[in-house]
């Protein structure tokens, strides 16, 4: 066993998780997407992000590509939010909040295959 | 770059987790301790406030407390946030320094500039592996040339040299270890701009690998390689594009003729000269009895050019590991031991040890023994100039100035190579011809040496080399001036390269074909006169005819109708 690992794949894993729970639920009612379950989801997306870094193999750097796309993605979701709130100053609708689970949804497809790699590079190993 | 981020990235992990974690406890933590707002409500901050509050804070910038007033609960939590994230900030500015500080990252830096650098030059250049004496008396040879050099050299203090000297364009130089194939690439040799690599590394184990490995690469690049043992030689000898010096069986080539055959020595010199300079002294190297001091790998060589030119001599050398010989004779080099390695009939005396000062107290001993000996003495260190030049020696062997020598004529004047090459072999009577012709059809300076190409791409040539006008194209009228057909141009043609043939001395009713080479040696700017010739036809036809050719379609219509 290997805590290096360990904390790898509860990263990785979280990351996937909270990014699901954030978007599960109709994607236009905003009392079911809590601003508290992306704000983690962005913390452990750029955890994971960072513990990718500088790894140089090509599964490395895919990995690395799939969380920055994550990154990206849900940094996008969360500033429509803050838009909607504080730039132009209106209560969450449902057509914003679908726009914000929408963009989620779009790093929760990017974290899953960043678990698939996990899986694969794990099945790889024969020891 | 790839290696620069690499490494950052790597060293930075740890501190930027710790910052993304401080960052989102107090964030979170923010948001979840209740306030209130401007009329009492109670009232959290969102995420957004929170963030920039924490940003604010964190970075100790401290706008104050936005958007309401806080609560004291608010206060607790921020007092924690201020110790957290200044800690975790210089905990995460601490260790981007100290890793900009680390040699591992500071190579890895410098190497990708050099090889970005390299990777952009526009221009020829030659690479050089090892900047000791020679290379560096060879980089600033380019440097007069106005080529640029690319150096490695594996000594950093040497490496860092080329900042501190004194360079029109300074050359791009790196730390490294050459024998490494990923170096060789970065410092350019697969570069299309790449005209040589010259290998002048101490060992020739490394040389021998930098060498064979760059040949490896590039297939088609000129190396040079200064190399000192047969073995190494004999390895290298294998590769067609891989060109071996010896620095010191150049010389003794040199010495051996200037002893054979004068003429051909002197011939050399003066055309490798710096064009403009006055014209060598012809060598004179008395026969006789020679002493040669110091039988290390120079007094080796030395000793065999005496040798084949039938010249007795006699080593001293204190060395007692070296092999008995019948000429070398084990002592020191008192006043006795030249007594008995026979002075009194010594003509000459060749000093070679590797010390300077040990070479000139040599000479002093010797000349007072016999004042009137014929001096050949080695200078080790570039340094070390005016102490050789007191000795006032017949002949001086500087390894970097032969080096210097050796490659500017295979680099830059190929074809005047192989002219000196052809001479050396036809001996001392082609030799004596060509000094007659230098002597009384220029002057008693070293010539400017060029070669003019006469290739049918040329605008100036294409009618003449097809065989479009009355009579071919001779080498004759290449001497005329264009400017004023009356006079004759001051030069020599040399050399007459067509294909592989070489004839030398060509006469000057030689018919030019396209593709021809003409080696010339002449005065200083008849090279740009000569170009005239390349670029419009009107000056060859001028000279040819006397007439000024028309240049418009309607002049050369008239033209043609009143020849008619």
């Amino acid at each position: 066993m290997n805590l290096e690992k360990i904390i790898f794949g509860f990263f990785i894993i979280l990351a996937c998780t909270l990014n699901f729970g954030f978007v599960i639920g109709d994607i236009d009612r905003p009392e079911l997407h809590h601003a508290s379950e992306l704000f983690a989801a962005i913390i452990v997306n750029l955890i994971a992000t960072v513990l990718k870094f500088g790894d140089r193999t090509h599964i490395g750097a895919t990995h690395l590509a799939t969380s920055l796309v994550a990154v990206l993605q849900l940094l996008a979701a969360s500033i429509v939010w803050m838009w909607q709130l504080h730039i132009t100053g209106q209560p969450m609708d449902g057509q914003v909040i679908s726009i914000v689970v929408s963009l989620s949804g779009g790093a929760l497809l990017a974290n899953f295959i960043s678990v698939i790699l996990l899986i694969g590079e794990t099945l790889k190993q024969s020891r | 770059m790839g290696d620069v981020l690499f490494i950052a990235l790597r060293r930075l992990r740890t501190p930027l987790i710790t910052l993304i974690l401080a960052y989102a406890i107090s964030v979170a933590g923010l948001v979840a301790i209740p306030g209130v707002d401007a009329q009492g409500h109670p009232a959290s901050l969102g995420f957004f406030h929170a963030f920039y509050v924490v940003s604010y804070t964190a970075t100790t910038i401290g706008f104050g407390e936005l958007p309401w007033v806080f609560s004291d609960a608010q206060r607790a939590w921020i007092t924690f946030t201020i110790y957290l994230s200044v800690t975790c900030w210089a905990y995460a500015l601490g260790s981007i320094f100290a890793l900009v500080q680390e040699p591992v990252f500071r190579t890895a830096v410098a190497r990708s500039n050099f090889a970005r650098r390299v990777r952009r030059l526009n221009e020829p250049f030659y690479v050089i592996a090892g900047y000791g004496q020679s290379g560096t008396a060879l980089a600033h040879a380019f440097d007069e040339l106005h080529t640029r050099s690319v150096l490695i050299e594996l000594r950093p203090e040497r490496a860092a040299r080329p900042d501190v000297e004194v360079y029109q364009e300074p050359p791009l130089a790196l730390c490294a270890d050459a024998r490494w194939p990923d170096i060789l690439t970065d410092a350019g040799i697969m570069h299309r701009r790449c005209k040589a690599l010259i290998v002048q590394v101490g060992d020739d184990e490394a040389a021998q690998a930098i060498a064979i490995g760059a040949s490896a690469l590039n297939p088609d690049l000129t190396v040079i390689a200064r190399v000192h043992s047969t073995l190494a030689r004999a390895n290298l000898d294998g590769f067609p594009n891989i060109t071996v010096i010896d620095p010191f069986e150049t010389f003794a080539a040199n010495l051996e003729m200037a002893l054979a055959t004068p003429a051909v020595l002197w011939v050399e010199e003066w055309l490798s000269s710096v064009p403009g300079s006055a014209c060598p002294e012809p060598p004179v190297v008395p026969k006789g009895h020679w002493l040669i001091l110091g039988y290390g790998r120079f007094g080796h060589a030395v000793a065999r050019a005496l040798t084949h030119t039938g010249t007795t001599w006699t080593a001293i050398d204190a060395n007692a590991r070296l092999p008995d010989e019948p000429h070398l004779q084990h002592s020191d080099n008192s006043v006795e031991s030249l007594h008995t390695a026979g002075i009194e009939q010594a003509v000459g005396i060749v000093a070679g040890t590797d010390r300077d000062a040990m070479n000139l107290a040599l000479i002093t001993r010797a000349r007072k023994l016999k004042p009137g000996l014929h001096v050949i003495i080695r200078q080790n260190h570039v340094a070390e100039r005016s102490l050789i030049e007191a000795a006032r020696a017949h002949l001086c062997f500087v390894k970097s100035e032969i080096m210097v020598r050796e490659c500017l004529q295979l680099l830059v004047a190929p074809l005047l190579n192989r002219f000196l090459l052809q001479v050396r072999r036809k001996g001392p009577q082609l030799a004596e011809q060509i000094a007659v012709r230098l002597l009384t059809e220029l002057e008693e300076r070293v010539p400017h040496i060029w070669v003019f190409n006469a290739y049918a791409s040329y605008p100036g040539l294409r009618n003449a080399l097809a065989g479009q006008t009355e009579h071919p194209l001779l080498l004759r009228e290449l001497l005329i001036n264009p400017l004023d057909p009356a006079q004759t141009l001051k030069a020599v043609p040399l050399l007459l390269l067509r294909g592989d043939e070489e004839i030398m001395l060509p006469p000057p009713a030689t018919a030019l074909h396209s593709g021809d080479r003409v080696l010339f040696a002449g005065r200083g700017g008849v090279e740009s006169l000569q170009h005239r010739f390349l670029l419009d036809p009107s000056p060859l036809g001028y000279v040819r005819s006397g007439v000024e050719p028309a240049r418009s379609w309607l002049f050369r219509t008239l033209q043609a109708r009143q020849t008619r």
